[in-house]
């Protein structure tokens, strides 16, 4: 699938010496264990029986008719044990990790919802687990990092920096070169040094399958367009890779945040603040300035406020073989809402992104049309940022009278 | 044998270890850098390491990495730094000046325009994030005869560290322990390993070796004196600064001297 570890231009391994034996050493084990058919029994016994798979393919009656469009159907990795599509990931690796024979895990999380599947798999597997997490994502995030505690991991703050992601990926990356003998960086996209970003992509990739044995199942026919939001592009990857080549139309939905000023959104196409760049262990497009300095990122959704992208997606997209596009932080809002009431289905805000994509482009297709968005995760961890997003003042009044009762 | 190779075989008949420093361009602002900087080399510091400041240097420890991200608050230009750092290197030519940062900001810079203007002052750059793999990216350093200076690691297996000598110029850095920068190591039987696997990479080159990653002290540098040519101080000066601004740096900066004349 890769030559050491490129696609195209982009991809490969620029990391620190240090790590070089353990990169060598997860790669021989990585091929080894994809070669071995127990080894793939035993991470779809876990998709099946730990995380609920397959995920259902939902179609949307309702909103397809509100639209006035296409057929729309959802892809639910919502319905991932963890809520999202991290546990496929997770379930890989942490497998992996033990047949290395290594006893901890380290990993780097935005949102939070990597860390808690890291955390998850880790107490299912008996493995110590160290979660490396910005200060600033750890504030608007503080719920998942409650349950990351209470499964036993160790979560550290990270402070340097943007404290987010991209900070949380190099303080884990420093942990990783004193730890590599007994540890696995247990990355949550498919970005970083050779193998990460073709493992990560992988272990997903049963996304687009199920959604193809689905298609073929309920519509009878392939989607003509399959929507998702790239963060680091793991979902993205996941539900794409298996359409690749074929008469699918894949469509990716960057954050376009608050406008397209400098630090106002995360996006690492159609923009020309993003550029060919070498960091964090592979060459990408990254958000930078004309020092070479990776630049700050905002997003209403923590999962995809990040500034490289998966290597593949990069070379998706100059091949033409995936469209990018991107939603602005009112429009995901505005998405999240019409498909809850429509449908009763409460989305992530990352994957509001593509459900604000494909609503967009949906009304001009024809009905006999069929488009398929990846809802990558659940809302429901999202309370705190949609409350404030769609002013809701009971909230903050039981916020109050929450911290009122246990004083 | 080229000049910095030249450089500090000549100055070994004279020293039993010579001294390279560290500091950061930019930190705590690019005026005072540049004064730390002038103190080393009027002091006599025979090397001197310039790192230009990156937003995720992943290859440092949280002194550095701090001081880095507060010295990107100054905006720092490379072109700059590499004008600064000339005129510094050309008033001070019985001393080496060194850059080190990572790879991004050079590449954006590019490598052909890097050569052009580290040249012929600027005899050397560290790039810890650039593996050894990649070295042809340094082509156009070679040609402009500005060093690419390769790490070693322990562990290392014999392979790669002929790659690495086959490539070697001016100096190869040796990394004392695993991690990043600014832990030092405590054990008793440190010194031995140290020995053998130094030997190792004696075996395989004659290009001076500098080891790195824990010197703190003058007691660190006389006690690597004999195995190795260069002893290279990274966040100790730093961490001097912080405690004591610019005279707690000197004083640093005389002790570790004491020890390398």
């Amino acid at each position: 699938m890769s030559d050491h570890g490129y696609f195209g231009q982009y991809g490969g391994s620029f990391i620190p010496e240090i790590l070089y034996s353990s990169q060598q050493q997860l790669l021989k084990h990585y091929r080894e264990a994809m070669a071995d058919p127990s080894f793939i029994a035993d991470v779809k016994r876990e998709m099946q029986q730990y995380s609920g798979r397959p995920t259902p393919l939902t179609h949307c009656a309702n909103l397809s008719a509100q639209i006035g469009g296409a057929q729309i159907y959802l892809k639910r990795e919502d319905l991932n044990h963890s809520g999202a599509h991290k546990m496929n990931n997770v379930i890989g690796q942490g497998l992996l990790t033990k047949r290395m024979g290594k006893k901890r895990v380290i990993a780097e999380t935005g949102a939070g919802q990597h860390g808690v599947a890291t955390a998850l798999i880790s107490a299912r597997l008996g493995l110590e687990c160290t979660i490396y997490m910005g200060a600033h994502d750890i504030a608007r995030q503080y719920p998942n990092v409650f349950w990351m505690k209470q499964l036993g991991a160790t979560v550290v703050p990270v402070t340097t920096g943007s404290q987010t992601l991209k900070d949380a990926l190099d303080e884990a990356l420093r942990d990783w070169t004193s730890s590599f003998e007994d540890t696995h960086y247990l990355i949550g996209t498919s970005c970083g040094c050779e193998p990460f970003p073709e493992m990560v992509a992988g272990f997903q990739s049963v996304i687009g399958e199920e959604v193809k044995e689905q298609a073929m199942a309920q519509i009878g026919a392939m989607p003509d367009k399959i929507y998702a939001c790239v963060g680091g592009g793991s979902n993205a990857c996941g539900i794409f890779l298996p359409f690749v080549g074929t008469d699918t139309e894949l469509i990716g939905i960057e954050a376009g945040g608050r406008g397209d000023g400098v630090g106002e959104h995360a996006k690492r196409f159609n923009t020309d603040q993003a550029k060919f760049g070498i960091s964090q262990g592979y060459a990408t497009m990254f958000l930078q300035d004309e020092q070479g300095q990776l630049a700050p990122t905002h997003s209403i959704s923590a999962g995809l406020d990040y500034v490289g992208v998966s290597p593949i997606l990069a070379d998706l997209s100059d091949r033409g073989l995936v469209r990018m596009s991107s939603a602005l932080d009112t429009e995901v809002v505005a998405a999240f809402k019409q498909l809850m009431l429509a449908e009763g289905i409460i989305a992530a805000m990352e994957s509001s992104h593509a459900i604000a994509g494909g609503l967009r482009e949906a009304a001009s297709l024809d009905p006999s049309q069929n488009i398929v968005i990846n809802v990558s995760g659940r809302g429901d961890k999202d309370i705190f940022t949609i409350a404030s997003a769609l002013e809701d003042e009971p909230f903050k009044d039981f916020l109050r009278s929450y911290l009122e009762g246990q004083d | 044998m080229n000049t910095l190779a030249k450089f500090i075989k000549e100055q070994r008949q004279t020293k039993p270890i010579l001294l390279m420093t560290h500091v950061i361009y930019g930190y705590p602002s690019i005026d005072e850098s540049l004064q730390m900087m002038k103190t080393l080399l009027e002091k006599g510091a025979s090397i001197l390491e310039v790192q230009f400041p990156f937003s995720d240097p992943v290859a440092d420890g949280p002194v550095i990495t701090n001081a880095c991200h507060q010295a990107l608050e100054s905006q720092p230009k490379l072109q700059q730094c590499l004008k600064d750092i000339s005129a510094l290197a050309a008033a001070f030519p019985n001393s080496k000046v060194l850059l080190m940062s990572y790879l991004n900001p050079l590449l954006q810079y590019g490598f052909k325009q890097l050569a052009e203007d580290m040249s012929p002052h600027v005899g050397g750059v560290i790039i810890p994030d650039l593996p050894i793999d990649h070295h042809k990216m340094l082509e156009p350093l070679l040609q402009a005869k500005v060093d690419p200076i390769w790490l070693i690691i322990p562990g290392m297996n014999k392979e790669r560290i002929e790659l690495v000598c086959e490539n070697a110029r001016g100096l190869l850095y040796c990394v004392s322990r695993k991690g990043v920068t600014g832990q030092g190591s405590d054990s008793q039987s440190a010194h031995q390993q140290l020995q053998q696997y130094l030997g190792e990479i004696n075996q395989h080159t004659n290009v001076p070796l500098a080891l790195g990653f824990g010197i703190s002290s003058a007691a660190d540098v006389s006690g690597i004196a004999g195995l190795v040519d260069v002893a290279v101080v990274g966040s100790a000066l730093l961490r001097a600064h912080q405690d004591g601004g610019l005279s707690g740096f000197a004083d640093k900066a005389d002790e570790l001297l004491s020890a390398a004349s």
